[in-house]
């Protein structure tokens, strides 16, 4: 229970910080992340007993996935109503996305765990977890990158849309969602209800996307 | 507790015809795409699930924090983090890019005006 109270704790502490500072960086998540392991590396407590106390918290996550398509169910008046911009913006920009990781990654010659982690990075962080068992890679290290991703993004992608020229809010928004999922959307939403809107559609449609394409490849 | 109900069973449903078909996909996402299925179908309501969805979205940044915190394991990585991120940042900005103008290209006017 003592563990399960800290990372609350931790990620309440987190939820504050946000509240007072405008910035993708007090993210929850990333806050959260860096109180426990800062808890586990001085009490010296490994990883695995950590997540054995933990569990009760990561059986909400299977719950929580599917809880996503109420969002997407939602939006379907937009959906509808964009879909050739939606659905085929959101699929090509994930695509290139995970096409230019998996491309980069090759050529630097990162390490197999890096590579396997970074291919699911474009997709929402509790989906790349669960998509890990199937890439091989690490599943906290490919937790992390997917993290790191949306926190990134969420940093540098609205002013690289303006610099493209890209001012639409709905391929704003999309764009975001596209690669830097949950902390990218919650960046778009900062521009307006249309911008996090497309932008929980980009999300929506890279988990799906991101799966079937580690699904062909883990087939082939 | 009836959405929370509703929302596990989805899950599971989606475990077990993965584990059934053999196919490589996660059992939840499988789940996600059968529930936006039934919704739109009307076979499950949306006021039903509304509540525990939201609840569990809502937290949703706190459920993979102990999969996260896995990255201790990586600190011996050292400089490699730095290859790591600049890889990443490459695809946000390629494929965000792609999404953006693409996007832009075939969005349709919208009726209802400009947002800000």
């Amino acid at each position: 229970m003592a563990w399960i109270a800290l990372t609350l704790i931790a990620f309440a502490l987190g939820v504050v910080l946000q509240t007072r500072v405008r910035s993708p960086l007090a993210n929850p998540t990333l806050i959260a992340t860096l109180i426990v392991a800062g808890v586990l590396l001085v009490g010296g407590v490994s990883h695995a007993d950590y997540l054995d106390r933990v569990r009760p918290l990561t059986a909400l996550l299977a719950p929580a996935i599917v809880a996503l398509a109420v969002p997407l169910y939602r939006l379907r008046a937009l959906l509808s109503r964009q879909w050739r911009s939606l659905v085929i913006g959101g699929l090509s920009g994930t695509l290139v996305g995970v096409g230019t990781d998996v491309f980069f990654s090759r050529m630097l010659n990162l390490s197999d765990q890096a590579q396997r982690s970074l291919l699911t990075a474009p997709a929402t962080s509790p989906v790349a977890l669960q998509l890990a068992q199937f890439t091989g890679a690490p599943s906290a290290l490919a937790a992390t990158l997917a993290v790191l991703s949306g926190l990134v993004g969420a940093l540098i992608l609205p002013g690289f849309l303006t610099l493209l020229g890209v001012k639409h809010p709905l391929a704003r928004g999309l764009a975001i969602g596209a690669v830097a999922h949950g902390v990218g959307t919650a960046r778009a939403r900062e521009e307006g209800e249309l911008t996090g809107a497309a932008s929980s559609i980009g999300m929506g449609l890279a988990a799906l996307l991101v799966t079937l394409v580690v699904a062909g490849v883990s087939r082939g | 507790m009836l959405g929370l109900g509703v929302l596990v069973g989805f899950a599971a449903g989606g475990q077990a015809l993965v584990t059934v078909s053999g196919l490589p996909l996660p059992g939840s996402v499988v789940g996600l795409a059968l529930l936006w299925a039934a919704l739109g179908l009307k076979i499950v309501r949306l006021h039903w699930i509304a509540d525990a969805a939201d609840g569990l979205l809502g937290i949703l940044g706190l459920l993979f924090v102990p999969a996260t915190v896995g990255f201790i394991g990586y600190l011996s990585a050292g400089a490699a983090w730095g290859l790591w991120l600049l890889v990443m940042t490459a695809g946000l900005l390629l494929g965000g890019g792609v999404a953006g103008v693409l996007a832009s290209r075939l969005a349709r006017p919208e009726q209802r005006g400009p947002e800000v």
